[in-house]
């Protein structure tokens, strides 16, 4: 038996563990390596980890945590009343630290899993057959005192923080609402990079205000954004310098068939590459103006799909593949080395709530 | 000789142990009770639904008295429609558990149902019994009885629809009317 996350809590273990589980070797050795690894195997054989070694959190870790924010060991931060499963604060901290986070990430992961439960789409999520992505994204200072990447391969690997944190949200999910695959999760594939994308917006070679100022927060003010996405697929283009070639090329890629489920549209944002995304501001377009070109220019002929077998709400028209202007959620991360983007696919029909949270840091 | 490392999987101190959830009884015929419908929003979801009451109408002579079709896919029915199908209805046939939440919150919706005294049926495709056990077991009703149906549902045609519920009706009827083995009963 192993110590509750929550102080005091001592409630049944009802998650997590296999039935048949095997029984942690004895470690018959004063070797701390031969028993730092006994101890994360041991991890594994509860059943807690997503299928990488996790770090095994203890008492004096979530007290760290804890130590970095105002929030208490026992506020519940997120429900799934259907699968009568609550999650604490201390319940994330354990969490976190499993995932490889610091200590002091330990605010920006509780934005970020407030951001994410925030979206509609969360609610059903994690159990969907889509099996979509939370896509993490962090304004602000905090990228560069915590190394949070929003440049040169922003969508990883190689930033613990990036990483971690992305982390630290899937395995809440998994620990704290029990949510696992091939059992109450039923991704039919899943994609690359789940758990795995949380990037800073390239804020300094952006030509628009940070994406948290579209989310409501002020610029220069630590603040997480996310959203559930399906994939990501790339647009490389580095064969122009006009702008409107790049976004009819954009437009191309959003209006693809493949990614409508059916429906009245489809959905679609973009991590513009900052070549890409300085093109366009040279030549005078806002944020704004990207995406009316997009939204207007996003459409299929209707024959098309109903030649895919999607025709039932195709109409006469050029069908709008994307919900609205508004809904085309436009980031601007990575490095300036190369003219190329990523389209990426909100999850549902919902796209982006459009409210970033501040990170709380704890009151001096 | 883990002792110190957190059990991250442990929630409130508050959240507490339900009891195993006891089941209807069974009626010993369907003649003369009130069906109830508690659809979801998959496509063809209502229209299996209604294609069953359609078949127990013409074998039993009861008609649905309660259609309802429940908002969210995810979440178990809200508590108004979960009043009217118990204050309204003997029985009740409810799903189509064809995708990975949906199936999940059908099993729970047809427990509840059960723990208010109202035989349930939950129709499940089969390419989510393992969701659907999967939350059996979280309600404590491990080995909680249900109709399947091939998968996939959403892309059948009308006739398709009509044809796959009435192969589902005898092994609904068997449900609502076969005593249950407490919760140990299995289709």
């Amino acid at each position: 038996m192993t110590a509750p996350a929550t102080a005091g809590g001592s409630g049944p273990s009802r998650a997590g563990v296999s039935p048949g589980r095997t029984v942690s070797p004895r470690v018959n050795t004063d070797d701390p390596v031969e028993q730092a690894k006994a101890a994360i195997e041991y991890c594994f054989e509860q059943g807690w980890t997503d299928g990488l070694p996790v770090v095994p959190a203890t008492r004096a870790d979530i007290e760290a945590c804890l130590a970095t924010t105002d929030h208490p060991a026992d506020e519940i931060i997120g429900s799934q009343p259907h699968l009568d499963r609550s999650v604490t604060v201390a319940q994330a901290a354990a969490n976190a630290i499993m995932a490889g986070c610091k200590p002091e990430y330990f605010p920006v992961v509780l934005a970020a899993w407030r951001a994410v439960t925030q979206e509609r789409s969360s609610r059903g999520a994690w159990q969907s057959t889509s099996g979509p992505a939370p896509l993490i994204v962090v304004n602000g200072p905090v990228r560069a005192r915590l190394g949070i990447n929003y440049a040169g391969g922003v969508f990883g690997p190689g930033f613990r923080a990036n990483a971690t944190i992305a982390r630290a949200i899937g395995l809440i999910v998994r620990n704290g609402y029990g949510v696992r695959p091939q059992e109450l999760e039923q991704a039919t594939q899943g994609l690359p990079g789940r758990w795995s994308v949380c990037f800073g917006e390239n804020e300094e070679m952006s030509p628009w205000e940070p994406l948290s100022a579209v989310g409501g927060v002020a610029a220069g003010t630590d603040a997480v954004s996310a959203m559930l996405i399906r994939t990501v697929e790339y647009v490389d283009n580095r064969s122009t310098d006009s702008a409107e070639a790049v976004l009819h090329d954009f437009a191309d890629t959003l209006a693809r068939m493949g990614a409508y489920v059916g429906g009245p549209h489809s959905s679609g944002g973009l991590v513009l590459g900052p070549e890409h995304a300085q093109l366009l501001g040279n030549a005078g377009y806002s944020r704004a103006d990207v995406q009316d070109w997009l939204f207007s220019r996003a459409v299929r002929d209707p024959a098309d799909m109903v030649a895919a077998g999607k025709g039932e709400h195709a109409g006469d028209g050029p069908f709008r593949m994307l919900p609205s202007a508004a809904a085309i959620p436009i980031i601007v991360a990575g490095a300036a080395n190369a003219a190329m983007s990523m389209v990426f696919r909100p999850f549902g029909w919902a796209a982006w709530a459009g409210r970033s949270v501040p990170v709380e840091w704890k009151e001096q | 000789m883990f002792e110190t490392i957190i059990d991250p999987t442990v929630g409130p101190a508050e959240s507490v142990e339900c009891g195993r959830p006891t089941l209807a009884t069974r009626p010993e015929h369907l003649t003369g009770l009130r069906l109830g419908l508690l659809a979801n929003t998959k496509r063809n979801a209502e229209q299996f639904l209604a294609d069953v009451g359609r078949e127990l109408a013409g074998q039993y002579g009861i008609v649905p008295v309660v259609a309802v079709k429940k908002p969210n896919i995810v979440e178990t029915a809200p508590a108004e429609l979960m009043a009217q199908l118990t204050e309204q209805c003997d029985i009740v046939v409810a799903g189509v558990g064809d995708c990975g939440s949906c199936s999940a919150s059908a099993v729970a919706d047809g427990i509840l149902l059960e723990q208010a005294g109202i035989p349930a049926a939950v129709i499940i495709s089969d390419a989510f019994t393992v969701s659907a056990n999967a939350m059996a077991d979280l309600r404590n009703a491990p080995g909680y009885a249900y109709v399947t149906t091939p998968h996939p549902v959403a892309n059948l045609t009308d006739q398709g629809v009509q044809a796959r519920a009435a192969e589902a009706v005898p092994a609904i009827v068997a449900l609502l009317t076969e005593p249950v083995m407490a919760t140990a009963a299995s289709a």
